[in-house]
């Protein structure tokens, strides 16, 4: 089956009228006989055959309008019948009736929303890093430029706070960046238990510092430094006790040095002195560096248990509360026993959980026997 | 409504440009009796008559000659070119005629001629049928480049391209001739020359193109629209002089600019583009300017053709890198 078009019958006219067909489908005709005579806007003329052959298909009637192109009659024959325009005499061109719909097509530029942010890409980079919003910056950099320099101000705390406002300094100062380092840097876990103390009559604090060192001996893991940045650690032979005190400028944790080779006595003169110093503030730097473990005995205050924080780079502190008489189970009996509630603080970065609950262990067994 | 091709709006406004005017003729090779090679000129010889629709022997240099020569005599020829990869042997012509009587002549003299042509590939054909080398004649003192991109902007720059004084190379793509229809009436009114169109808005990053990559464009930014990613599109439509006006307004806006073309990349109208933002918009981008182009060799044949072409999926991709900057 092949199909004729509706040639352009002239001055490039996208339709005509059927006029009149001259034939019906089932005819049989020849090369240039008159088909159809079809209406144009200009004239009426005759469409003649471009092919003999039989007409099986007549597309419209009288009346109908037909576009040029479109298809008008159908032959039977094999013949190839006058060939839709290409377009083109090389290659193939994308085709289609579809509409293109461009919308509202701006001749120029679309309207400006406002002004934008001028910076070089250094500095945008730098308000990147620094989360800083370009558009929230005043320039003042040349024709409305923004600087480095703009950036960093930016970048500084916005909301500072007013009124009676100190700087902190000194130990407190101190005391704020080691307790942000660690909370940023250490795992803590804090484990917590009480221990029966009933039958320590002297020095407390000094047989909890020889507690220490018995429980370092037995778990030394926890009388150490680590180095989270490169994942080392260093285990120590002596043991070194910072001890926390509180004064009225901050927190002062002067070290008890190689608590295993002093004696009960020792200790005590030891302390004292740096109660003193440390209250006088003439404790020399020295006596404030090289701790391998804390201990913080804020019972001597208030307080059961604690959570106590880990000044890097060891890994453990002890926290003792406030003893306490309490009535308990022992032997079948109800007795009245000394209790002090111990909390210990480790790394879980540098130390086991096994470790730590034997380090525990080790000091209550040394304070209950 | 008169919907029409992009090659039927040319003809649209070849026809009312001849009747307007009687100093316009148009000239080229089978352009009158077999109505252009695809049909732009068809029905102008019937309408008009052989005086000014004139089929010309196979000489390039002779039709530019020619035509150079009616339009310094006083007629406003449009002159023909089969293909662009045919323009060659009248660039002599062109270059070192056309496009300085003007200036030769101290202003006495002006060549009000129009070299149409269909460029681009994507349509099959053999190479030297099937290039883009708008920058060649960009790069020429004293001749303006248009490239349309939609059947109602060829109608509106052809029209303004016959109206303009100097001579004017008028790049179709062939590819989009009879790719869709567009309402054009034909009311004679001419577009903008030396304008960009902004042909979609967005505020995330500037696409800068022009002929029948529009077509891609447009595509791509309906897709990245949808991935919340709202992409301007400017049509620059006039290759030369340059409108970077439009252009570095809106990449003020969005701070990032990618540029599509179809010619080779090297030393394509996208380097100046992006040579024009680095110098008078660098204080407002957000990302480097990035360019989409067809590679440095001669188009392949119809098989690589789709390799060779800068695609949709390039344009979204390459959007999605910039989009990571700032």
């Amino acid at each position: 089956m092949k199909l004729f078009y509706l040639p352009d019958l002239g001055e490039g006219l996208a339709e005509a009228e059927i006029h009149e067909w001259y034939i019906k489908e089932g005819d049989i005709v020849k090369v240039d006989q008159p088909m159809v005579s079809m209406e144009t806007a200009k004239a009426v003329v005759d469409v003649p055959a471009p092919q003999a052959g039989k007409i099986v298909k007549l597309y419209g009637k009288k009346g109908d309008i037909i576009p040029t192109h479109a298809p008008l009659v159908e032959f039977e024959s094999d013949e190839e019948p006058m060939s839709k325009d290409k377009g083109t005499v090389v290659g193939a061109l994308l085709e289609s009736t579809a509409l293109l719909d461009e919308g509202n097509v701006i001749i120029g530029a679309a309207k400006k929303t406002g002004m934008t942010a001028k910076a070089m890409p250094a500095v945008r980079a730098l308000a990147k890093q620094l989360n800083v919003d370009l558009n929230s910056i005043t320039p003042t950099g040349p024709e409305g430029q923004i600087t480095t320099d703009d950036v960093k101000k930016a970048a500084a705390p916005h909301s500072r706070l007013t009124g009676n406002v100190e700087t902190l300094h000194g130990v407190r100062r101190s005391m704020a960046m080691v307790m942000t380092q660690s909370h940023q840097e250490i795992v803590p876990v804090t484990i917590m238990e009480d221990a029966d103390v009933t039958q320590i009559k002297s020095d407390f604090t000094v047989v909890l510092l020889q507690a220490m060192v018995s429980a370092a001996q037995a778990e030394p893991s926890l009388n150490a430094w680590y180095d989270g940045k490169n994942m080392e650690r260093c285990l120590h032979r002596e043991v070194n006790v910072g001890l926390a005190m509180d004064t009225e400028e901050g927190l002062f944790v002067p070290v008890l040095k190689d608590v295993l080779n002093k004696s009960a006595a020792e200790l005590r003169t030891q302390i004292d002195a740096f109660k003193t110093s440390v209250r006088s503030r003439t404790i020399s730097p020295s006596d404030l560096q090289g701790a391998t473990i804390t201990l913080s005995n804020f019972g001597t205050i208030a307080g059961r248990y604690a959570n106590p924080i880990i000044v890097p780079p060891m890994v453990a502190i002890l926290g003792c509360g406030k003893l306490r008489d309490e009535v308990c189970a022992r032997n079948g009996m109800m007795e009245i026993r000394r209790i002090a509630p111990l909390s210990l603080s480790f790394d879980h970065r540098a130390v086991t959980g096994g470790e730590a609950t034997r380090f525990l262990a080790a000091v209550i067994n040394y304070l209950e026997n | 409504m008169a919907e029409m091709t992009l090659v039927e709006a040319i003809n649209q406004a070849l026809a009312f440009e001849m009747q307007a005017d009687p100093d316009v003729v148009v000239l080229g090779e089978d352009i009158a009796k077999n109505g252009g090679v695809f049909r732009a000129t068809v029905g102008l010889l019937d309408k008009f008559g052989p005086e000014r629709v004139r089929d010309t022997p196979l000489a390039e240099s002779m039709i530019a000659g020619l035509a150079i020569g009616m339009a310094i005599a006083g007629l406003k020829p449009v002159a023909e070119f089969q293909f662009m990869g045919f323009i060659y042997p009248g660039l002599d012509q062109i270059i070192n005629h056309a496009a300085r009587i003007r200036n030769r002549t101290r202003g006495k003299m002006s060549c009000p001629v129009v070299f149409r042509t269909p460029y681009g590939s994507g349509i099959r054909a053999p190479e030297h049928h099937s290039e883009s080398t708008e920058a060649l004649f960009a790069h020429i003192p004293g001749l303006r480049v248009v490239m349309p991109s939609s059947p109602a902007r060829a109608y509106g720059l052809l029209l303004a391209s016959i109206r303009n004084p100097d001579p004017v190379i008028f790049l179709e793509p062939s590819r989009l001739y009879r790719w869709a229809k567009q309402d054009v009436p034909d009311n004679g009114k001419a577009l903008p020359l030396d304008v960009c169109f902004t042909l979609r808005t967005g505020e995330d990053v500037t696409l800068v193109t022009w002929g029948s990559l529009v077509k891609e464009t447009l595509a791509a930014a309906e897709k990245l629209s949808k991935e919340g990613i709202h992409a301007e599109v400017i049509d620059i439509a006039t290759i030369k002089p340059l409108d970077m006006e439009t252009i570095l307004a809106s990449v003020e806006r969005t701070g990032r600019c990618i540029i599509i073309h179809e010619a080779a990349r090297t030393c394509g109208v996208g380097a100046e583009i992006s040579a024009q933002i680095a110098e008078k918009g660098l204080l407002f981008l957000k990302a480097p300017v990035q360019r989409i182009t067809g590679y440095d060799t001669v188009v392949p044949y119809a098989r690589l053709e789709k390799f060779y072409l800068p695609t949709e999926e390039n344009i979204i991709e390459a959007v999605q890198q910039i989009m990571e900057f700032a």
